[in-house]
């Protein structure tokens, strides 16, 4: 697999060198120590989406919060938009959405917003314009005059997606910023991106919801248990033939014809059955010999997500069908 | 600064909103109404008692709200990581911390002039006395204190790793700050050199909140109050300040938000 990225001529929108990051927590005479990130090299190549996939725990948020110097590294370094965090210049360039965006409870929607403009140097009408854009944009005009105190949690995820766009960043680092949001505004989302990037916007998403890496993303990269472990170009990841699982419908009646059958891994479950995609041949060609009633086959997970999985090497421990697409 | 000024804003904004003037609002209406009935049981003149006791009054609701204020942003900005998203932004750390000690400040000005409003009214419609020039000195006094405690109280605020530490630290340094005329009183006493060495640490680093207390010298007759007195009281107020602050500064610097 290749650990470094594809050959690009566009400009590194955060190049990460070496990085890693330990925490210590515990009183002195109970030092826990938590090695978050080991050694991770990274490049983001601007006017690209890149995903940051991992499991919980993964390090994804420290790698972010690095990343936006709210943390300091143990080691190596990170350049963003070609300086360093640090400078207002840099900041000004980016958006940020954290994992929970919290606000402080006393303020509205749109005080907030506007707040958060004037820090990006917006004033006066211009200031206005902009708030009202973005309230648009993320579909908050109505409860825009509501204090924050009475908002549900994918209004408050609105708000923070709103507060990180206000300055038209050029970067978008957003930690998990699906979490919260009903279906529509998933997909609300899903199309803001798809805007942003249009609009020559790089994005940074954490995230470990696969779907949205796949329909998002340019590349991806695969964090686990702190370890950088892969960065592909997602294309190459459709286009990889790691086995994803099949459902394979059966009609009820016909159940038994099941038995003995030479998968490995089988869910029985009002009259299916569950198969790796190396297997899906075989098994067809003998449920046919049996002559059992095959109504339809479908796939239970996603190339992206059967790519992760053998990635962290996790397939058998973790196989199981995405929520919802369960017969 | 015109960042410094939206931290400001947003700062003062979100104490208002709190229910601290509520707080506000009752130890204006208890301190006003003990003032009353200890000004009418105590003999003498009954309106310099009553505004000696609003001056007391004024210190002690502008710090119950400072102390007050603290604690509730900690539990949102630290806490809960509010601070993130301001960091986050084209903002500075040390804009940030100076925007919210603004904040603060105007809000400790607004409780403690409106109080000192309440008392001037009462005294002047309700008991027909006037108040002495010496009295608005005594209130400017009181809001460079106030100045002096809101820098620390946020510099704790960006040290601290709880909110209790926040509240504890700043109520120590009030309670300590009154008392430095006994430290003063034990420097010039027989002591070990050793003693004498930390006292007069500790004598350098408090704040020096008897300065500030003139209204117990209201009848101190060696009382002078010119322009050097009052040079040396905002040089000392703003340069101590200034100090801490960059102390917060610096802090807040090299703190890992995690
Ligand atoms: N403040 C902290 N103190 C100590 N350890 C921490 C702290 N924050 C994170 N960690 C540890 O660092 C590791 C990575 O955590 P991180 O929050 O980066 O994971 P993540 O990939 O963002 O997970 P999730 O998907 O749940 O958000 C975890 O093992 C966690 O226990
Ligand atoms: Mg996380």
């Amino acid at each position: 697999m290749e650990r470094t990225a594809v050959v690009t001529d566009s400009p590194c929108a955060i190049q990460i060198r070496g990085l890693s990051k330990t925490y210590k927590t515990g009183f002195w005479f109970t030092p826990k120590v938590t090695h978050a990130l080991k050694t991770v090299q990274l490049d983001v190549y601007e006017n690209q989406a890149f995903g940051l996939m991992g499991l919980n725990g993964a390090g994804k948020t420290t790698l972010i919060k690095l990343v936006l110097g709210l943390l300091r590294p143990t080691a190596g370094s990170v350049a963003v938009l070609g300086g360093n965090i640090s400078q207002r210049g840099v900041r000004q360039r980016i958006g940020y959405l954290p994992e929970l965006p919290y606000f402080s409870k006393q303020h509205t929607g749109r005080e907030l917003l506007g707040y958060f403009g004037s820090l990006h140097g917006l004033a006066g009408s211009a200031l206005q314009h902009r708030v009202d854009e973005i309230l648009d944009l993320v579909r908050m005009r109505s409860a825009a005059g509501l204090k924050v105190s009475g908002y549900s949690k994918g209004m408050l995820q609105r708000i923070g997606i709103g507060q990180a766009l206000i300055g038209k960043p050029r970067l978008l680092i957003c930690d998990e910023p699906m979490s919260g949001l009903d279906p529509v505004g998933y997909k609300e989302m899903r199309d803001i991106f798809i805007d942003l990037k249009k609009a020559g916007t790089t994005l940074f998403l954490n995230t470990h919801i696969l779907d949205e890496v796949e329909r998002v993303c340019d590349r991806v990269g695969i964090l686990h248990e702190g370890v950088l472990k892969e960065v592909v170009p997602i294309s190459k990841i459709l286009e990889s033939s790691v086995p994803v699982d099949y459902w394979i419908d059966v009609d009820g009646a016909e159940a038994a014809k099941l038995s003995g059958m030479p998968f490995q891994e089988t869910v029985r479950n009002n009259g299916g059955v569950q198969v790796s995609g190396l297997v899906l041949a075989e098994t067809l060609a003998l449920l046919t010999a049996r002559k059992a009633q095959v109504k339809g086959v479908r796939p239970l997970s996603s190339q992206v997500e059967a790519y992760f999985l053998k990635a962290i090497g996790a397939q058998a421990h973790l196989n199981r069908p995405i929520g919802g697409r369960r017969p | 600064m015109k960042r410094v000024l939206a931290v400001t804003a947003f700062t003062f904004r979100e104490l208002i909103r709190s229910r601290l003037l509520f707080v506000w609002l009752i130890s204006v209406i208890v301190l006003c109404g003990l003032d009353f009935l200890l000004s009418i049981l105590s003999f003498g003149s009954t309106l310099q008692i009553f505004m000696d006791l609003g001056l007391a009054g004024m210190e002690i609701s502008g710090l119950l709200v400072l102390l007050l204020g603290l604690a509730v942003t900690y539990t949102t900005e630290m806490d809960q990581k509010a601070i993130f998203l301001h960091l986050a932004k084209p903002l500075t750390r040390g804009e940030y911390l100076l925007g919210r000690i603004l904040g603060f400040f105007l809000v400790n000005c607004l409780v403690v002039l409106g109080m000192g409003l309440v008392i001037v009214g009462l005294v002047v419609f309700l008991g027909g006395g006037t108040v002495p020039v010496l009295f608005y000195e005594c209130v400017v006094f009181i809001l460079l204190e106030m100045f002096v405690l809101t820098t620390l109280g946020l510099t704790y605020q960006m040290i601290a790793t709880s909110m209790v530490g926040v509240v504890l630290y700043t109520f120590f340094t009030v309670f300590l700050g009154q008392c430095i005329g006994e430290v003063q009183w034990l420097l010039n006493q027989q002591l070990s050199h050793w003693v004498k060495v930390l006292l007069r640490v500790v004598y350098y680093i408090l704040p020096n909140l008897e300065a500030f207390n003139l209204k117990d010298r209201l009848y101190d007759p060696n009382l002078v109050l010119g322009w050097a007195q009052w040079q040396d009281i905002l040089l000392y107020a703003f340069s101590y300040s200034f100090v801490v602050f960059l102390i917060g500064w610096i802090n807040l610097e090299k703190r890992e938000f995690r």
